[in-house]
Formats: structure tokens, C-alpha cells, sequence
């Protein structure tokens, strides 16, 4: 009996290689709807902001259902590998919460701009089951997050809240186990607002005291806040929503008691003063009806566009955030900039030579 | 059935003076061939050891010494001393290790001195299957599934040991989510035991039967056979299992950051959240640029240096072995 | 007269001390009996993981799971409930795929170098020595290697498929070579000698006799590397990208695959979003479940056959 089994070995490998690719193609071509060609037109590729993560799904599912030539596909990984991918031209647009720093190489592909299109509240986020509607000052917050206030009753949570009942519960701090934009700028609002007591320095990871919990994600920390009684963190205000979290109002720079909302955070970018090449700053704004802890958020674009189809797509999708991209952003829980934001931004949008 | 039949197709031609035989062409073409594939590792393996130490120079650059044994990681501050984070990685393979080689050895030994014959290639795959589960699946299920047990387990077994001399000091300061040294060492307990089990398991394949059989008839029971046959022989090839075993341990990334709870500092606090190399470099370079990404591919550096040593310090035990015993 | 005092046996050359036991024959028996069961129980402790993780999975993952969600593609959106996986599935195989392309040839080349050539010679034994330690390097050190030195100068091409199968090409290299290497160690030195005998070339001994004797396990071996480079998630997280829809194309734009849509979907606040992620674990383990099982077939073939004195 010649080895049979030898040759059907053999035949194992060009058979699964066959295999793999029939199965792979058979799936692929499985279910194509009429949508036509995936990558003819334009495929745009971001990356970045995991902030901005959610706007761009949703503004990528209206446009392409709008301009059926066009992909867009924004791959999140953070602020910081965006900016390395921009700077490298390794995509086409970047989200970013924060700008270069002056040590940061050169962008290779020249001049770029900054676009401003949404922001969106950072929510103090608490699970409290007995008080409903937590007030909290900046130097309370700074104070609760840095270990200095440890229990629920403490005198400076009382005074926030007076005519609330305040448990003795602990306090349990969640925070981001991953850098993360948010807990950039929620450092960056709490180093601007209550210097005196927020020590630990602003950045993407700040060294919480030991005793405080983190979580991946924001959903890590939206899941900590949920199942521990008398838990408190920061989490985006879309991801809040989405975990059904309790938001605590906070006071600010002008003194009144706001709680996050799409409008306060709009209000914010109506407080502060939009620069020529696209930043601002809407952390502590001094508009009595903003939302204190409104984080800003940006796509970076070459002013100068080498292909032409790109250049033309990227100038669409940028010109349909600032329209219909505006009008939507709320019911996705993001915060529409203030119609003078937009005119600007449309003029530099329409500048960017494609 | 001429005698023809049998003739191949080709007679072979006498060599003369000076030919050479057919195909040397070939199979010199061949040879380079497998010589270059061969070259690819080495080339791979400088370019990754380059580029790497490269990218990383700002780190070394504006740390020095501290880079590495001073426990000071706070990025936003620009200090990157990484300490806490080396010796978090070696803490989660120590207790990795202290789970999954008594299971792996007992595994072994139920493999090739307890089990039935008919049993043990069952046995052996099913234990293999535990192999194929990729890391990002064991963290999900870590993640979901035993974060809060566990943490329940934590804050009873922290309670009931406090105040105990050493095991108090270690098991105190519990994390209430679970997320913790111990839970990233028993997530890779469960990955590194087939790879110690395999290996351990062949080790104890080769003790001579003789030996095995020589206690038996002196009336030692099984476990006495195991302890004065099996044991002696096969110390050094369970050493070099167990040192692999940790390189698997330490190389551990994705599990390890879902359920870490990231806290680089240095602790004894293995019931508390902690921090590894992998990990932080996993959560961190999404957001890192400048000094703080070249730390962090440091980082990589360091892993890799580690994974050398590991490769190295395994290596030597396995050919002393081989020189002792003379074994393949 | 006197009798001599007998002497008292010799005692054995080893130190019997653990064939000694002080209360005698019902305490050893004892002992046994803990160790057996001790030995038997890690066993089943072993199973505990297995089972656990399986069983959720199945679970979490069967809700959605079927061929509407093998064949349709990722929602833009993560909070949109439904839709499939069939992008991250395509990706998986097809970068998968490439990488073993890359890493099995190449692999098994190099194996037969240094088996057939260099046997233990200085290079071969410094190759050897190097590929057991690239066997032990970080996945995540790997994708940070090819997001450097291949993703960041490619500029817009960077992001792609082929990026991912470099990423996991290097990492099944060093396996398939060691694998490989051990199954030829095993091909019988009589049968290269025969076939010397006979006037065959290196080359053509290798061609006809080594490898199709080391077929079945050099083929197990690539499939068991197979199923370890379709589970990595570290390398693939920068050097990929993503995608929303299929592309079939390794070299031309971003790709997904399906463990990097579980590690988005494991921290991801949306339930959407977390449920598709179990579905492609679930998918994830199938697949991978399918080469182990593939591997473990043609290993039983070659034992058959090595047995039946093929």
C-alpha cells in the first residue's frame, strides 16, 4: 500500500489555499447591495481622535449615502497617532483634541490647517442613588479626583450642595487606564479653573493617587461608575448617554450652575475668540451659560491637496460637516459650533486648494 | 516485459575528466536560496534591534540611568522612569508562573504516567485548544466574565489576611473592579500552560522506562516512582519550560492591558492595579508623540533585550541538559 | 561456637529516604493517593478556562451570529445595532492569508538550510539561535517595527492589508522555521543515503525524498502558525487601519480584521457595538478551531502512515 495519505498531505495545501480565497471571495461577493463599486471615486482614511470617534461614523454614514462613490474610513487609535499619521501623510485627515506642540516635527505635506466642527461636554459622571442633581465647583471637583475629599458628605460637597442630603458614602475616583484626549482636557479645565487645588498637572495620563480605579476606554470608566456605589469619573458626554449615566451640573467661570448639554457646550465656543489658523479654547469659558467643561476638537487638513479626486472629496465631506453635519450633531449628542465658527471655517475650507 | 522496461529514461553518461555532474547549477541556485531565507531572520531581527534602539535614542537621551531603574512614569510631567513598569511585567510572570507550572506539571504527569494510553491524545489535543484561543479573546472573557468574581474573592481573602506579616502587606488594598496583577497573572496562567504542559510533557516522555520500571518493582507506588525517577531526570528540561514559559508570560500584551488596571507605579500590592511594559505601550501610543513615544518604543527595546536574556538563559539549561544526558 | 551476627542488608546506593516513611505501608499509600488526584485535578482545572471561555462566547456570540452577519458589512455607526462582520472576516483571510504565503516558503526554505546545509555550522547554528529568540518577541514590538519602518514612509499607501501580513509574517516565520527544522530532523538519514546512492543531487534528494516524507508535518506545523496569526491583535492595531466595508485588495488601502473589530468592541460603551464583538470572537474561535482541527488531521495521517511503515 503506497502512501496514499503522503500525496492527499500534498493536496491539503494547494487545496486549503484555494479554499481560503474561494471562501474568502465567496463571502466578499455575498451580499453585495447596490451600493456599486466600494473604492472607486474616493477613499478618504483618517485616524486620530477617539473623542471625535462617533461624529465621523455618523457623518460618514450620511455623506456616503449621498455620494455613493466615496469611502470614508476613520480608524480612531488616538489624538497622538493621528497627528504622527498626519504629520507622515500616511492619511488624509487627522482628528486631533490637541495641537502640535513647537517640539513636534514639521507636517511633510506643508501647510495645514486646523478644522473646527464639533465639541462636546465632558460629563462628571456619579453614581449616587439618594441625590439626583449633584452641583460640584471646579475646586470640589479638583479635590474629589486628587483624594483630598474622600466621602460624599464632606463639607465642601455640602456647600456646593446645600439643599441636598449627602450620604456618607466613600467616594471611588474612576479615570482612563488609556491616554486619552478627554483626560487631557479634563486636566488641562481642572489646572485652568482650580489651580490652588488640582496638583497632579494636565496631559493624556496624569498620575492619579493611587487609591482610584481605571478604566479602558471610556465605556471602562462609564462601566466602573455604573456598578460601584458612590463611584464618580469623567466620561464623554456621548458615551454617558449611550451608559445611561447620572451627570453632575457644574459651576461655571461666571458663577452659574450648568449642567452638560449640547446647547451649554455651544454656548462655551460662544464665550471664546476662534484664532486665524482654526484654535480655541472652550475649557473654563466666561459665558454665563456655557458648560465649563466643553472639550474641543479638530480635523487637520493639508491646505495644499496633491490628488485632485481626494482634494475635491475631502472639500465635500468638510463642507457637508459644516452644514448638514451641523444640524445632525446634536442628535448624536456632539455640540454644533456657533454660526460665527462656521463662517470662518467654510471660508478656510473653501481656500484648501484640491 | 522486455528488459527494456526497467531501464531509466536517462542512462547515466560516465563522467570524464574535468565534468561536472548534472545539476550542479541547481542545486547551488537552491542552496543560495535557503541560505538567503535563512538570512532573512537575521535581517529581520537587526532591522527590528535598529530601528527600534533608533527611534528610542530621545528616551535613554533624557533619562540616562533613570530610564529604566527609576520608578517616576508620569508622562504629563515628562519624567519616564520605568521601573514600576519593569517590575510590574516580571510581577505578573511570577505569578503566571506559580499558577500555571504546578497545573502544567500535573497535567504532564497525567499525560504520560497516570492517564490511560487510549486517553492521552485526547487529552493532549484538548489542552492544545487552549492555545488556539487567541489573547484578545481570553481578555474579553477575562474582562466581562471574571473581573467581578474575582474581585469579590479579593476583598475576602485581603480581609481574612490583614494584618498577617508578609501575605497582609501583599494582598492588601484590594481594587474593587477586579482589575489587577493577579487577574493579568491568572488570564496568562491560562495562556503560557500549553506551552510548559508540551514541553514538560516530552521531557517526561523521555525518562528511560528502565528506571521507571526498576522503582515499581521495588514496591514504590506511583507517586514515589514519579518523585525518585521522573523528577531527577527531567529537572533541567522542566527549568528550561518553566524559563519559557515566563518569556511567553512577559511578551503578553492585549489580555494583560484589558485587565490591569493601569497603575505604573511600584507596589507590592498584588490584589491592586498595576502597569506592565506591553500594556502601557498597547494604551499609551495612541496619544504619545515626542519624548513620550520614544519611551515608549523603549519600552519595546526593553522587552526585547528581556525576551533575549530569557531566550538565552533557556537555551544554556536545555544543551547542558543535552550534554548530560545526552538526549536530542 | 560463635555465630556470626548477620549482617544488616546493605543499603541501597540511593538515599532511600522516600521509600522510608515512618508510620509505614498506610501512609505512603496515602500520599500516592493525594498525589494521583492532585495530578488528575489539574487536569480538570485546566478544563475550567477552556470550558468557561467557550461557553461564553457561545453564548454572548450566538445571538447574532449566522450567515446574514458572515456576509454583511460593519454599520458606519457603533451605536446601530444589526449588521455583520463580513469585512473583518474577508480581512482576516486575506491577511492571514498573505502572511502565510510570505511566511510558510520562506519558512520552510530556511528550515531546509539549516537541516540540509548548514547542519551545524557557525551560521546555521547563529540563524537557529536567532530565529528561538524572534519566536519569543512581543507581537506588539513587532507592529510597532512595521509601523515605523514600513507604514510612516509609505505615506498614503502606508495603512493597508500587506502591512498587517508583514506584521504577522514575521511573527510565523521563526515558528515555521523551528517546526519545520524539528520534522526534518526526523526524515531517517537512510533514505537521503538511498537516494545519494542512486546518483540524485541534493537538490533533487530534497525535491523527492525529504520533503514529501516531512510533508504532513511541516504542513501541520504552518497550519498551527496559521491559527496563531489569525488570533493577533497587537501587531495589527497601527498598521492596518479600518473599514466599514470590504476590500478585497491586500495592497491598495486599509483593511480590518476580525481581532481588532473584538478589541474596538471590548471598549466600546455602545451595546451595539459590544455585541458584534462577540459575534466575531465567536467567529474568531471557529476559525481558529478549524485549522487546529486541520492541523490535527493531517498529524494523525502522517502517524498512520509513519506506523503502516509508508
Amino acid at each position: 500500500m503506497r502512501s496514499r495519505s503522503r500525496h492527499v498531505s500534498w493536496l491539503l495545501v494547494p487545496v486549503l489555499a484555494v479554499g481560503t480565497v474561494a471562501l474568502a471571495t465567496g463571502v466578499a461577493t455575498a451580499g453585495v447591495s447596490a451600493k456599486g463599486t466600494k473604492l472607486a471615486g474616493a477613499t478618504l482614511n483618517g485616524s486620530g481622535s477617539t473623542f471625535q470617534q462617533a461624529y465621523q461614523q455618523e457623518a460618514t454614514a450620511r455623506f456616503v449615502k449621498k455620494n455613493s462613490g466615496i469611502t470614508i474610513n476613520y480608524s480612531g487609535g488616538g489624538s497622538g497617532k493621528g497627528r504622527t499619521d498626519f504629520t507622515n501623510q500616511v492619511v488624509d485627515f487627522a482628528g486631533t483634541d490637541g495641537l502640535f506642540k513647537p517640539t513636534d516635527p514639521a507636517p511633510k505635506g506643508g501647510p495645514y490647517d486646523y478644522i473646527p466642527f464639533v465639541a462636546a461636554p465632558i460629563t462628571v459622571s456619579y453614581n449616587l442613588s439618594s441625590v439626583k442633581n449633584l452641583q460640584l465647583s471646579a475646586d470640589t471637583i479638583a479635590k474629589i479626583f486628587s483624594r483630598q475629599i474622600k466621602t460624599w458628605n464632606d463639607p465642601a460637597v455640602k456647600a456646593d450642595n446645600p439643599k441636598a442630603s449627602l450620604p456618607s458614602t466613600a467616594i471611588t475616583v474612576a479615570h482612563r487606564s488609556d491616554s486619552s484626549g478627554t483626560t487631557q482636557n479634563f486636566t488641562q479645565y481642572l489646572t485652568t479653573a482650580a489651580p490652588t487645588s488640582w496638583t497632579l498637572g494636565s496631559g493624556s495620563t496624569v498620575p492619579w493617587p493611587a487609591d482610584t480605579q481605571a478604566g479602558n476606554g471610556n465605556a471602562g470608566v462609564a462601566n466602573i461608575i455604573k456598578s460601584t456605589d458612590g463611584a464618580v469619573g469623567y466620561v464623554d458626554f456621548s458615551d454617558a448617554r449611550a451608559a445611561a449615566l447620572t451627570f453632575a451640573s457644574v459651576k461655571n467661570a461666571a458663577g452659574k450652575i450648568v449642567a452638560p448639554s449640547v446647547a451649554a457646550t455651544t454656548a462655551a465656543l460662544q464665550g471664546v475668540k476662534l484664532a486665524a489658523d482654526g484654535t480655541y479654547n472652550p475649557l473654563n469659558s466666561p459665558n454665563a451659560k456655557a458648560y465649563p467643561i466643553a472639550s474641543p476638537t479638530w480635523m487637520l487638513v493639508y491646505q495644499t491637496q496633491t490628488d485632485p479626486a481626494k482634494g475635491a472629496a475631502l472639500k465635500a465631506y468638510l463642507t457637508f460637516i459644516l452644514t448638514d453635519g451641523q444640524k445632525f450633531a446634536s442628535s448624536v449628542d456632539y455640540a454644533p459650533l456657533p454660526p460665527a465658527f462656521v463662517k470662518a471655517t467654510q471660508a478656510r475650507v473653501n481656500a484648501i486648494k484640491a | 516485459m522486455a528488459v527494456t522496461d526497467t531501464i531509466p529514461e536517462q542512462a547515466p553518461r560516465p563522467l570524464v575528466g574535468g565534468d561536472r555532474p548534472p545539476g550542479a547549477l541547481a542545486d547551488r541556485v537552491f542552496r543560495a536560496l535557503a541560505l538567503g531565507a535563512g538570512l532573512l531572520v537575521l535581517v529581520i531581527l537587526g532591522l527590528i534591534i535598529y530601528e527600534m534602539t533608533n527611534q528610542s535614542l530621545p528616551w535613554f537621551r533624557a533619562e540616562g540611568f533613570n530610564a529604566i531603574f527609576s520608578d517616576n512614569w508620569v508622562p504629563s510631567a515628562g519624567h519616564y522612569g520605568a521601573l514600576g513598569l519593569v517590575v510590574g511585567t516580571l510581577v505578573v510572570g511570577a505569578i503566571a508562573l506559580l499558577i500555571a507550572v504546578p497545573v502544567s506539571v500535573g497535567i504532564a504527569l497525567f499525560v504520560t504516567e497516570v492517564a490511560h494510553r487510549r486517553v492521552r491524545r485526547p487529552i493532549v489535543y484538548t489542552i492544545d485548544l487552549l492555545a488556539a484561543i487567541p489573547s484578545v479573546v481570553f481578555g474579553l472573557w477575562a474582562l466581562r466574565a471574571l473581573e467581578t468574581p474575582l474581585a469579590n474573592v479579593y476583598s475576602s481573602v485581603s480581609d481574612a489576611l490583614s494584618g498577617v506579616p508578609i501575605l497582609g502587606a501583599l494582598t492588601a488594598n484590594p481594587n474593587p473592579s477586579g482589575a489587577s496583577y493577579m487577574t493579568a497573572g491568572i488570564v496568562v496562567a491560562i495562556m503560557i500552560t500549553p506551552i510548559i504542559t508540551a514541553i514538560t510533557r516530552e521531557v517526561y516522555a523521555t525518562c528511560p522506562p528502565a528506571q521507571k520500571e526498576a522503582a515499581l518493582a521495588l514496591g514504590a507506588t506511583r507517586w514515589e516512582m514519579i518523585r525518585g525517577s521522573v523528577f531527577p531526570h527531567s529537572r533541567s528540561g522542566v527549568t528550561a519550560a518553566v524559563i519559557i514559559g515566563f518569556g511567553r508570560a512577559v511578551g503578553e500584551t492585549i489580555a494583560v492591558a484589558l485587565v490591569i488596571g493601569s497603575s505604573p507605579r511600584l507596589t507590592e500590592q498584588i490584589f491592586g492595579p498595576g502597569d506592565t511594559m506591553a500594556s502601557v505601550i498597547v494604551n499609551s501610543f495612541g496619544e504619545a508623540t515626542g519624548t513620550e513615544r520614544a519611551a515608549l518604543i523603549g519600552l519595546g527595546v526593553v522587552l526585547l533585550a528581556v525576551t533575549v536574556v530569557i531566550g538565552v538563559l533557556a537555551r544554556t539549561v536545555l544543551a547542558g541538559r543535552q550534554r548530560r544526558l545526552g538526549v536530542a | 561456637m560463635t555465630t556470626v551476627a548477620p549482617r544488616a542488608p546493605a543499603t541501597p546506593a540511593r538515599p532511600d529516604s522516600i521509600y522510608r516513611s515512618r508510620d509505614g505501608h498506610r501512609s505512603r499509600k496515602a500520599r500516592n493517593t493525594v498525589a494521583t488526584s492532585l495530578i488528575s485535578a489539574s487536569f480538570v482545572l485546566a478544563l475550567v478556562p477552556l470550558v468557561g471561555v467557550v461557553v461564553f462566547i457561545v453564548q454572548k456570540g450566538s445571538g447574532v451570529f449566522g450567515w446574514h452577519f458572515l456576509t454583511t458589512d460593519i454599520p458606519f455607526s457603533d451605536r446601530d445595532f444589526g449588521g455583520g462582520m463580513k469585512p473583518a472576516v474577508v480581512g482576516t483571510l486575506l491577511i492571514t492569508g498573505a502572511a502565510t504565503v510570505m511566511a510558510v516558503p520562506l519558512g520552510v526554505l530556511g528550515a531546509i538550510y539549516l537541516n540540509e546545509y548548514g547542519k551545524q555550522g557557525p551560521l546555521a547554528r547563529l540563524i537557529r539561535f536567532l530565529a528561538e529568540i524572534m519566536t519569543g518577541v512581543p507581537s506588539i514590538v513587532m507592529g510597532l517595527f512595521i509601523y515605523l519602518l514600513w507604514v510612516l514612509p509609505r505615506k498614503q499607501n502606508g495603512l493597508s492589508g500587506f502591512a498587517g501580513a508583514l506584521a504577522l509574517g514575521c511573527l510565523m516565520l521563526p515558528i515555521v522555521i523551528r517546526t519545520s527544522e524539528e520534522i526534518l530532523r526526523v526524515v531517517p538519514e537512510e533514505l537521503r543515503e538511498g537516494s545519494y546512492a542512486l546518483g540524485s543531487r541534493k537538490v533533487r534528494t530534497i525535491r523527492t525524498v525529504v520533503l514529501p516524507h516531512a510533508a504532513p508535518g511541516i504542513v501541520s506545523g504552518a497550519l498551527l502558525a496559521v491559527a496563531r496569526a489569525a488570533g493577533e491583535t497587537a501587531p495589527l492595531l497601527f498598521v492596518i487601519g479600518i473599514v466599514t466595508s470590504t476590500n478585497t485588495s491586500i495592497f491598495n488601502g486599509p483593511n480590518t480584521t476580525l481581532s481588532q473589530q473584538i478589541f474596538r468592541g471590548a471598549t466600546s460603551p455602545f451595546v451595539a457595538a459590544q455585541e458584534r464583538a462577540y459575534g466575531a470572537a465567536l467567529t474568531l474561535v471557529l476559525l481558529v478551531f478549524i485549522f487546529t482541527a486541520l492541523a490535527r488531521i493531517v498529524t494523525s495521517l502522517y502517524a498512520r502512515r509513519s506506523s503502516a511503515g509508508g
